[in-house]
Formats: structure tokens, sequence, C-alpha cells
């Protein structure tokens, strides 16, 4: 499988890069991405140049500190926030142009995301807030509320289906949001620091569930400042000050998934 | 759309007290909108149904006995006829009681043209020469039933005992007591025994015409035909109308008026509550955007959720109005029964019913919008420019004032649009309520100072079979009587004009009669005149001109010094001194005294003195006082303030929530340089009371301007004449003002406390859209 690096990418940022067709494995494909943050005096430049390729399948972590445009890139990457200049194709089609609708469209079925805040809707009841996709795809109630009963029962969840995001730990908060963001099969999964605001045996539980589901073939996109997160990782991606500094895969993709445990006795 | 649904359950169930409040203001207003359109069309209706089943005469005119009135018939436009019948005056006695009344001859056949309904018993019937049918009103008054009997004395004093065949109704003249004389119908032998004078008899024409609208035109034209020294009396279809609706019409515009400007306050109750919660749920908004939400289906949420609440609210107070509608008391429940009958009562209701649910869904659209554009992410937003403190908050550091003053100053009006906002939304109900209490001072002015409202003489007394001079001396001898008036009032024609005002000669030239004026000055001599407004425009006059009328055959050339306030007769009075009327013969009989009571007395039971002590030969009635009529007005009132305060309430709570949202952070910084949580509270508290201090300020000083105006245009459109509208006192002003910015105060105070307890981390790390 080839890797993009920041080297190669740059060279397909041809002129004529509109004519560029994606590589039929990447899941992800974004070229020459900027996103500049304008204040009343001030400009922040949170994501410069950067090229990105995931392919299907995959479970890539980009890193850095706070600050460095993660989220922002994040963001981007999901539509919800539009860049400045640059292209973004996934599953194969060119999105960086869409409208806001067209994406909202877009994220019913191909991107789901999970974020370190959980933000659950908090006037609905767990239930609610997972069979709600469900619904905005076109699933009917019967359908969407046997999947949500089906991820429910794999996140350990069945008890707590009644209840509202305030009456949740951030643990149950997050395994929600996580089924929220799976409801629909999406081909990708983003999420932004979903172990940021748990405690170490949430973050493992997280983490091994994200392991799970990358095992079964979801592709992963995620963002944290934590190494021992980012480890879970097929490929850690590193950026800092908006540009990737560097790009490395741990695991061979022939090697096949690996646990936590692994990453965390390989690293030490 | 499932979605769709899923989400708005969802909020309905999180925000129940709120929904609730909504879906109850909606139908209150809805109620209220309901009762104004049956009263309007219970004012409107119960003549045009009688005309139009009766094939109603368009212009009624009264001329002498021996005037021939073949030409009328031919006049363009006539398309049929009523009569002529001969009539005259009589009374009508029922024990004390008694009311003048015209005779009207007609044949046992029922005319084609203006044809009375009989509602009960039967028509006039030659086998019975001594039959009567009454008009339903005046029947209706004298609780006169079929089969019994009514004394009807002539001119001459001779009484004669009639029994009624029937009550009908028609279409020819107003209700009685409004309208006077009441209407009867008696065969012309017996109209020949009541008055054998044929001098006495007068002919009463009806003109069916082709087109309404002409009506005035064919009275000015018949009168020209006739000439005006024949023609007594001129009565046109529209003059009826508004005599019969007028009472409830008023109290049907107030009504609507009142629900309208509720409907206004609701709308803007609901922008501001949805505009509170779209800025309270932005992350969930984003939330559901993130999942898939297009902008497009965002704004549909909260459109759905208000136009079902909306709806909600509608059907709840339709199906009240409709089930209780009947039930209320007095003419309110009266005309919701009669509009429960009505086949148009279904378009009304849809009408209504679209209009409310239109509005607030009107309403809801911006805040929709504007929730609609909330971005996907949770973005960094760049921090506004920081606001420099502003000029209240620096005028309260400079007076030293304690910290939280100063600070609640500057929460309260340091984003200037947004607290104009507040301000304006929170100033439209005080606004209305001030309007209210303007009302309500009015009818207290009619109640306690009837004397500054053209209501001096709260009794009137009319000698039957006593002389002039016995009468005088009855009333001067009866202690409560600070005044007795001698008066009389005889219909006047104005050229070029159609219709007839009343000309009163009241008060002499040496003890002139108080008019209550509102522009010029009293009568000083016997050719001037003061009118009430009614009767400026029907002449199209002002004050200081000359005008010219004709009554009883003598034209009169009067010159208007004055414009008296005229809560009778739609103000279509002309009065001078009695020595106006003077003719060859001297001063004119009084047909009747206005008495001016001593303050304090009852009028009541100074009628109660004043027949005991006539044995009935003085009929004293009381001065129907517009207030009296006009009591479901304060009804009205009440339930009017209660809605506005109730969408006041809505208001500063939205108006205390989203200044919170404002300011979480700034109080969790201050909490953390050293504020205590009580000093905290004194700020929010501070700037709620401050912003509704400035709202009070604005809508009380709105209120009163308006007030007056609304007020006065009603007095000008219904006769009575500008300057009835009384200011509310200021202690009430002032007592209402004082009331809402501590009920501002206290509502804050929990929204306040709680946001005091919430930890300081948590404040400081709160989202800041």
């Amino acid at each position: 499988m080839s890797r993009s690096g920041p080297d190669t990418a740059r060279v397909a940022a041809t002129p004529d890069a509109d004519h560029v067709l994606p590589p039929a494995e990447a899941m992800l494909w974004a070229q020459d991405l900027v996103k500049t943050h304008r204040g009343a005096e001030t400009a922040t430049h949170a994501v410069r140049h950067v090229d990105l390729r995931v392919d299907r399948g995959e479970f890539v972590a980009i890193m850095g500190p706070s600050g460095a445009g993660k989220s922002t890139l994040l963001h981007l990457l999901g539509g919800l926030d539009r860049p400045d200049s640059g292209r973004i194709w996934l599953d194969g089609q060119r999105v960086d142009g869409l409208s806001e609708a067209r994406w909202s469209l877009l994220r019913r079925r191909t991107v789901g995301i999970v974020f370190q805040f959980f933000n659950l809707v908090t006037n609905m009841t767990a239930a609610d807030n997972v069979e709600l996709p469900a619904l905005l795809a076109g699933m009917s109630p019967r359908q969407a509320r046997a999947r949500r009963e089906e991820l429910f029962a794999e996140l350990d969840l069945e008890d707590r289906a009644r209840s509202t995001p305030a009456a949740l730990s951030g643990g149950e908060q997050q395994r929600v949001a996580l089924a929220r963001a799976l409801v629909n099969e999406p081909g990708l999964l983003l999420a932004d620091e979903p172990t940021g605001n748990l405690d170490s045996r949430n973050t493992r539980d997280v983490l091994r569930l994200l392991a799970r589901y990358h095992a079964s073939g979801q592709t992963i996109l995620l963002v944290t400042h934590d190494a021992r997160v980012a480890s879970g990782a097929d490929r850690v991606i590193s950026l800092f000050d908006g540009e990737i500094a560097d790009d490395t895969a741990l695991h061979a993709p022939a090697d096949g998934p690996t646990t936590v445990a692994d990453v965390l006795r390989l690293k030490g | 759309m499932r979605a769709l649904l899923r989400w708005v359950r969802a909020d309905l169930r999180a925000h129940r007290g709120q929904a609730a409040l909504m879906v109850l203001v909606t139908a209150v207003i809805a109620v209220s909108l309901i009762l104004a359109n049956a009263l309007l069309r219970d004012a409107a209706n119960p003549w045009q149904r009688i005309f139009l089943q009766s094939r109603g005469a368009h212009v009624w005119i009264h001329v002498r006995s021996g005037a021939d009135t073949a030409p009328l018939t031919r006049l363009d436009g006539v398309t049929g006829v009523a009569g002529p019948y001969s009539t005259a005056s009589a009374d009508l006695v029922r024990g004390a009681e008694k009311v003048s009344l015209e005779l009207r001859a007609a044949g046992p056949q029922l005319p084609s043209v203006a044809r009375p309904l009989v509602r009960s018993g039967r028509w006039l019937d030659p086998a019975r020469s001594d039959g009567i049918v009454l008009e339903s009103s005046l029947a209706r008054a004298m609780r006169a039933d079929v089969g019994g009997t009514v004394t009807v004395r002539a001119r001459d004093g001779a009484t004669r005992t009639m029994r009624v065949l029937g009550v009908a109704d028609s279409a020819d003249q107003g209700s009685y007591p409004d309208w006077t004389p009441g209407l009867g119908w008696v065969l012309p032998t017996a109209l020949d025994r009541v008055e054998p004078d044929p001098a006495h008899i007068q002919q009463a024409i009806g003109l069916r015409l082709r087109d309404p609208g002409s009506a005035d035109f064919t009275a000015q034209q018949a009168v020209t035909t006739l000439g005006s020294g024949q023609v007594t009396q001129v009565t046109t279809w529209q003059q009826v109308r508004s005599a019969m609706g007028q009472d409830n019409r008023l109290l049907g515009l107030l009504l609507g008026v009142f629900g309208l400007v509720a409907l206004v306050a609701a709308a803007l109750a609901t922008a501001g509550a949805a505009g509170g919660r779209v800025l309270a749920q932005v992350r969930d908004i984003a939330m559901l955007k993130t999942v898939g939400f297009t902008p497009a289906q965002v704004v549909r949420l909260f459109l759905y959720e208000h136009t079902a609440l909306a709806l909600a609210g509608m059907a709840l107070g339709a199906g009240a109005a409709s089930l209780f509608g009947p039930l209320l008391p007095g003419a309110l429940g009266e005309a919701m029964g009669v509009w429960q009958a009505e086949p148009a009562r279904a378009g009304a209701l849809a009408a209504t019913g679209a209009g409310v649910v239109l509005s607030i869904a009107l309403a809801t659209a911006l805040p929709a919008w504007r929730a609609g554009r909330i971005p996907a992410a949770p973005t960094v937003r760049a921090d506004r420019p920081a606001s420099g403190i502003s000029r209240l908050a620096r005028l309260a550091l400079l007076l030293k004032l304690p910290p939280a003053l100063a600070l609640g100053s500057r929460a309260a009006f340091h984003r200037p649009l947004r607290a104009g906002l507040t301000v304006a939304r929170l100033a439209i109900p005080i606004m209305m309520i001030t309007v209210a209490l303007g009302s309500w001072a009015t009818l207290d002015g009619f109640q306690d100072h009837p004397r500054q409202l053209g209501l001096a003489a709260s009794l009137t007394a009319r000698p039957s079979g006593i002389d002039d001079a016995a009468a005088r001396r009855l009333l001067t001898e009866q202690p409560a009587v600070a005044a007795a008036y001698p008066g009389a009032e005889i219909p006047a024609l104005v050229p070029g004009e159609t219709t007839t005002i009343t000309l009163r000669a009241l008060g002499t030239a040496d003890h002139p009669y108080p008019f209550a004026l509102a522009a010029g000055h009293l009568i000083r001599d016997e050719d001037e005149a003061v009118a009430g407004q009614g009767a400026l425009n029907l002449m199209h006059a002002k004050v200081g001109e000359w005008v010219r009328v004709t009554a009883g055959g003598t034209p009169h050339i009067l010159h208007i010094v004055g414009r008296d306030i005229e809560p009778d007769h739609n103000g279509e009075m002309l009065s001078v001194d009695l020595g106006a009327l003077a003719g060859p013969g001297g001063t004119p009989k009084a047909q009747y005294y206005a008495l001016v009571l001593r303050p304090g007395a009852n009028p009541t039971a100074v009628r109660t003195d004043l027949l005991a002590a006539s044995h009935g030969r003085l009929d004293v009635r009381p001065v129907a006082n517009p207030a009296a009529q006009l009591g479901l007005v304060r009804v009205v009132v009440v339930g009017l303030v209660g809605v506005l305060t109730l969408i006041g309430l809505a208001e500063l709570v939205t108006a205390t929530a989203s200044g919170l949202r404002d300011h979480v952070r700034d109080l969790g910084v201050l909490r953390a340089m050293g504020l205590t949580p009580r000093q905290v509270t004194a700020i929010i508290v501070t700037s709620t009371a401050l912003l509704t201090t400035a709202a009070v300020l604005a809508g009380t000083g709105l209120g009163v301007l308006l007030s007056n105006r609304l007020i006065n245009m009603e007095g000008q459109a219904s006769g009575v004449g500008a300057g009835i509208a009384r200011m509310p006192a200021p202690e009430t002003l002032l007592m209402a003002g004082a009331v809402a910015v501590a009920v501002a105060a206290c509502v804050s105070v929990v929204p306040a406390t709680r946001a005091t307890r919430a930890r300081i981390t948590a404040a400081l790390s709160a989202n800041r859209t």
C-alpha cells in the first residue's frame, strides 16, 4: 500500500491537479489544504498546505501539541468547516466545493464524527441520540431501533437507552457518541480527541472499541495529543504549527490489526 | 421528517413549562379574537338579518299630514315604497313607567316593503280594533307579552287600553331605548281614536332603493322635492344600523384591537423565546448538523415546533371558546350563542386560526433562520473587541456606587443593540398595559366626574299631567336636587344634509346649563349654540362657524361657539339656550328638566323620592351613562392586563436567560477575581432591573401618548368627541412601574443564584458562543 507523505503529495499538487483522480484505494485524499482563522487584528494559520491520504480500512492518528491545527484539520475533512483553499476527495468524490446542505447529506452515510466533549444532543435520550442519524439516513424507525439496539449491546449500553446525556457518565456518553457515529456504518470515522475528557479506564475502553471496529474494516482518522492513544493506529502523522512534520507507519498493514496492549508493550 | 419529529418531541419534552406557556398565551389570544369576531358579527348582524328578511326601506321620511308624498315614489332609484303610513305620538304607560311611542297605522295585510316580521302572536286583525303590535325591543323593555294589555296615553291625556296582538321585528328604526320613540302598529281606526286631531297626524314613508349607497342623495332629493318645511324627520339605513350595533361593535372593536395587540406582543415574545432557545442550543444545533441535518432542516425544526405549539394553542382556544363561550354572562355569551349557529363561523374560525398561526410562524422565522446559519463545527470565534465600560457604568463608578451596581449597569448595556431589542420587547407589553390603564381611567372619569364628560345631569324629569310651575316647585323642594334646567328637544334638519340632528334647548340665559366644553365657550346669547362632535361631523362645521337648521318648520341661524362632550345620541346634538326657541308666543314650555344633583346624592334614591312626591306625575329617568354599558370593557381590560403580564413575564425570562448566557464567563472571571456570590447575584439582578426600568420608562411614556390619542380617536369616531381621555393617575403608573421592576428583579434572582452556584471552573470553561 503506497503512502502519500508530504513529498509525494506536493508532486500531485500541480496546476492541472483539478483533473487528477484520487487513487481507488483512498478513502480520504486531501491536497494543499489551507485554513486561516482571522480575528479582528490577528490571523492564525491553523492549517498550512497539508496533503493527506487515508486508505480504506486504515487507522491514522494525527498528533501534535495543542494549537497545532489538529482539530481544524479534522473539521475541514468532515465538512464542519471550509478550507480557504485546497482539494478534498472523500470516497472518490470531490467534496471541497460542496454546499453546507450537500455536506450534511454526505455526512449522514459517509462520515461519522466523535468529539472530545461527546456533544450529545442534551434534550434527547441516549437511544434518540443514536437513532436520529439513522432516521435521517432514511431508515425506518423499526430498523433504526434494531440497529441502535445492536450497537448498544456491543457497547454495553443496553440499560442506558432511556437516560438523558446528563444522567450518563463521561465514558457512557462517549460510547453513545461512538454508537451515534457508527449507526449508519460510515466509510470514515473521524475522532477528535475522543479520550481527552475521560479517565484512564474509560480511555482504555474507548480505544479497545476503536481497535475492534478497525479490525472489522472501519477506516478511522483520530486526532490526539496523547502518544499512547495514537500508538493504536497504523500510521501516526505529526502536525506542528499547521504543517505535517512527520508521517510514520507503526505497523505494516499485512501485520493485521493490533491491540492497544500490544502497542503499549511495544512503546514501553 | 421522522428525524425532525423525533427532535421536536424531545425538545418539547425538555421544555414542558415554556411550551405550555406558549400554548396558553396563544389560546388566550385565540379566545379573545374569536370573541371579538362574534361580537362584531353580532353587532352588525341583527339589523342586517331583519333588513334582508323584511325587505327594509333604505330611507324613512316623516312629513306633515297634508304633504303629497306621491312625487317621492317617482324619484330616480326608488324600487319600492312603504306607506305612507299615518303616525301619531303617544305614550305607553305601565305603572309609573312611561315611554314615548310612535303609533303607526297599518292595514291588516302585511306590506311587501319594510314588512314587520311577526316574532310571536299575530299581525293586526280588523276584528280586534283595540289590537296593537309592538316592536320587539320595545315589547321587551316594557315586558309586554302577547295577549296582555298596555295602556296608551294620548296627547290630550286620555288613556286607552289596548291588547298586544303580536310582537314584531323591524329594521325601520333602532332598538328601544337607544332609539326613541318606540314603535307600535295599530289599525287606522284605532289611530284616529287616539289622535282625533288631523293636525297632529304625520305621515311616514319608506323608500327602498336600487343602490343602498345612494340613500343620502335620495334623502336630499326627497327633502328638496317636498320642501324642507314639510319634512319633519329623515333617517337612513346607515343611522339605524349604527344605532342597533353600536354598543357591541365598540366592545368588539376593543376586543379586536386588544386581541391584535396581544397577538403582536405574543409574536414578539415568541421571537424572543425562540431566539433565546437558539442561542441556548448552539451546541446542540451544531451537533445536529454534524450528524447530517441540512441548514434547511434546522430551520424547519424550529418552524415546525413553534407552529405546532401555535396550532395546539389555537385548537385549545377555539375549543374553549366554543364550549364555554355561550356560557359567558351578558352580551358576550349571547353573541357567542348566535355566532355558533352561524354558517359563516367555520370560515371566520379558519381565518382567525390561520392569522394567529401564521403570525407566530413568521415571528419564528428569523430565529429559525439564524439557527440554520449556526456553523456545524464549534469553531473558534475571535473574541469581540473588548468593549469599554458604558457611560452609565462610568457614571456609576464616578458616583462611587457599589461594584455590583457599576458592573450591573455595564452588563445591562454593554451590547447596545441587544439591550435595545430587549428593552423594546419588554416595552411593548408595558405600553399596552398603560393604554389599558388609560381606558380604565377614562371609564373611572365617566363614573366619578360625569360633569366633566358631558353628564352633569344624572336625572331627567318629565312633567305629565301637572303644569310647569307645579313641576318646578316639586323639583326645587327636593333637597338633593342642586339645579333643575328646563329643556326641550326637537329634531332639526340641516339644509343640504339628509339626516336630522337633535336640537336641544337646555338652560336659560340667566341660568345656563353647565355643558362639558372641549373647545370654545358656553352659550351667552340666544343665537349661540354648542355642538357635539357628531353634530359637527354631520354639519361639516367647525367651532366659530354659523349654521342654519330648520326645527319644527322654523329656521334657526346659530353661531357655534363651542364643542361639548356628548356621550348620547352619537354626539349628534346641537344645544341652545331655551330662549333660542322662543317664537311669537314667548319662551316655549319645558318638555323636561335636567336635574343636577348635589354631590354625594344617590340618583336612584332621589328618583324614588321624586316619583313618590309627584304621585307619578313626574316621569323621572336616570341619564344613561356609557360607563355602565361599558362595564364589560373593565373585564376586558383586566383580562388584557393579565395576558400582557404573561407575555411580559415570558419576555423577562428570555431576557434574563440570554443576559446570563452572555455573561456567564465574565461572571466566572469576576468570581475568580474575588467578588462574593452575593455580589455576583446583585450584578445580574441590577442588570435585569436596569433593563426593565428603561423598558418601563419607554413603555409608559409611549403608552400615555398612545392611550390619549387612541381614546380620543375612538371618542371622535363615536361622536362623543375628543377630550374624554383620562390619563392614568401618576401614582398608578409609578406603582405599576415599580411592580414591574420588582417582579423583574425577583424573576432574575433564581437564575442568578443558580449561575452563582455553578463552579467557577465550569463558568470559565463555558463555551463562549
